[in-house]
């Protein structure tokens, strides 16, 4: 599939593109009392691969039905490509491409059928769109399975022809909300390489997830979310480096004895920076050198039940920044 | 933006009708068996069937009663296909498969889905009736050619009467259970109610009202109007602005409910 990246320059020359994408301010969105989204700045410039990370429930999922063009704000504002919401939902919505939460697709119609369709409501015509529906089916490995009916097919699959559905404008932004939610772990890692390419071919790429690995394999940047509020900002990297060490000792003791185990292991850190966190069933070490940490565990008398050295991830830095896990 | 055309409403209603036509497709046996079985069974069974028996029995109507009843067995029909189309369609559009959510995210507006599957079903009932007018004309029941004017008669009052449930299918949350309220209580009833077998005068006074409420009995009224003659010029304009007004006033609501809906 060569159409996105084509487009990307296309537009560069015929109008003067918005160097932000996406740009928002003190933007809001409540729900009667309740605050969903409450005062976040956000700017996604053209070919950056932005995401929204955070347990469910942040904010995340308002936060891109706002963008989609699909919700009203509350307050606050917010420019897509360059244009207002309000005034030019339809213009708008018509270089975005949208990946819901939930499938919307028509089971009862084939897969082709479902491509065709959505371009029509684009106002595409029947000889552009042969074409182009032929690329995204070869790009969402559905070749195969074009005129079969879209019931049958695995969840997978329709996750694919969903994605293939919302690139059938040449979006200039792709909005992907828990794309790869409810998927099993081939299914993810199939959808994450199709993701991947389109990042490559420069497509602006906007997602929320609640999975570490999915934001930090496909974010160039990305924000982290609670309760409708972004708490830390920046690459995977930088929020690693920033609010996190650089390993992690997990040490997992009998069940209850965990928290007396962490209390105990906090003595013997020496640095301020590290520190242990004590979940329910097992005890995490913050700490600079993790094989280290563990060899002063058993110095001092502690026998956990099994325990490992990693790196550290996105979920510390979540774990850090609110207290709670990323997935309850 | 090279393949994508600048938005036009008009087509945008069209685009919303053609994914119906794709849809459609696919439930064309169900769609067949109603548009020409549904006319079969009713011009046999009552228009003929009980018609010969009114006939024997001083008939006091002025022509045969399959002249007099078919038209508005017609309205009826288009409008009780009608409703079910902007009742559970609607309804699974918004909740159970979720296309209007899926049309939100494209160019296309609340308004404009909304009125693309109203128009789907108009186009629907107007090729329902021209079916049903075809089988009534088979069997005897026309006498004169102004009877072309059921089919847009029974269109106009399907769809004053479908606006009105697509509004209630936008609002509705729950699994559709009121729908069979809709149809138990109110379809059915105006079928009975509404001077589809004989002149409301016939009914006593409570019963003539629900005849005038309904907008059925309008639709009936100028379609018989249309087969039989003798109805007069102010009442055709009171009919038609009666049916116009439900129709506009269900088209309004169903918009704005469309748009609260599909912006949660």
């Amino acid at each position: 599939m060569v159409a996105p990246s084509s487009r990307a320059v296309a537009d560069v020359t015929s109008s003067p593109a918005p160097d932000l994408l996406i740009e928002a301010h003190g933007l809001t969105k409540t729900f009667g009392d309740f605050t969903a989204v409450d005062g976040i700045d956000v700017a996604v410039p053209r070919g950056e691969a932005f995401g929204f990370l955070g347990p469910n429930g942040a904010g995340k999922s308002s936060t891109m039905r706002m963008i989609a063009c699909v919700a009203p704000i509350t307050s606050g504002s917010l420019r897509i490509l360059g244009m207002d919401p309000v005034s030019q939902g339809p213009r708008i919505r018509a270089r975005l491409g949208v990946v819901p939460q939930q499938d919307t697709l028509d089971l009862e119609l084939t897969v082709r059928e479902n491509l065709y369709i959505y371009g029509r409501y684009f106002g595409m015509s029947r000889a552009a769109l042969r074409p182009k529906i032929d690329d995204l089916l070869d790009f969402a490995q559905l070749t195969e399975r074009a005129d079969a009916k879209v019931e049958p097919l695995s969840g997978g699959m329709k996750r694919r022809l969903t994605i293939a559905r919302s690139l059938i404008n040449d979006p200039d932004i792709l909005l992907l909300d828990e794309p790869t939610t409810g998927l099993d772990p081939q299914a993810r890692h199939v959808l994450w390489d199709r993701l991947y390419r389109l990042k490559q071919q420069g497509v602006t790429l906007v997602l929320t997830t609640h999975y570490m690995d999915e934001a930090e394999q496909l974010c160039d940047r990305l924000v982290v979310m609670d309760a409708g509020r972004i708490v830390a900002e920046g690459s995977p990297q930088q929020l690693i480096v920033a609010h996190s060490t650089r390993e992690v000792a997990e040490l997992r003791f009998a069940p209850g004895e965990n928290a007396a185990a962490a209390e105990r292991i906090g003595g013997l850190l020496d640095d301020a920076r590290e520190r242990a966190e004590v979940l329910p069933d097992r005890v995490l070490l913050y700490v600079a050198d993790g094989e280290r940490a563990l060899a002063r565990a058993h110095e001092a008398g502690l026998s956990p039940i099994s325990s490992l050295v990693r790196r550290s991830t996105l979920e510390d830095v979540f774990l850090r920044l609110t207290g709670r896990s990323l997935i309850d | 933006m090279s393949a994508v055309a600048a938005p036009a409403s008009r087509s945008h209603l069209w685009q919303v009708v053609e994914y119906q036509l794709y849809v459609g497709r696919r439930i064309w046996r169900s769609m067949f068996i109603v548009g020409v079985f549904t006319p079969l069974a009713y011009v046999l069974s009552l228009g003929i069937g009980l018609g010969t028996v009114v006939n024997n029995h001083g008939n006091s109507l002025g022509v045969p009663y399959l002249v007099y009843v078919a038209p508005a067995f017609l309205t009826a029909a288009a409008l009780q296909i009608a409703a079910a189309d902007a009742a559970y369609p609607i309804m699974a559009g918004f909740k159970w498969i979720r296309t209007f959510h899926g049309m939100a995210a494209t160019p296309l507006t609340p308004a404009q889905i909304c009125d693309g599957q109203l128009m789907w079903v108009a186009l629907r009932i107007f090729a329902n009736s021209v079916v049903y007018l075809a089988i009534m004309a088979a069997f005897g029941g026309t006498e004169r050619w102004w009877v072309v004017l059921c089919v847009p008669i029974a269109t106009l009052t399907a769809m004053a009467f479908a606006a009105p449930v697509a509004a209630i299918a936008a609002i509705m949350e729950n699994e559709g259970n009121g729908f069979n309220m809709l149809f138990r209580f109110i379809v059915t009833p105006m079928f009975l109610f509404s001077g589809t077998f004989y002149p409301v005068s016939e009914l006593p006074e409570w019963g003539r009202w629900l005849a005038y409420i309904s907008p059925l009995w309008h639709g009936t009224e100028l379609a018989r109007g249309s087969a039989i003659g003798h109805i007069g010029g102010l009442a055709v304009l009171g009919h038609l602005a009666y049916l116009l007004l439900w129709f506009v006033v269900g088209l309004v609501v169903a918009r704005w409910r469309f748009g609260v809906r599909l912006s949660k």
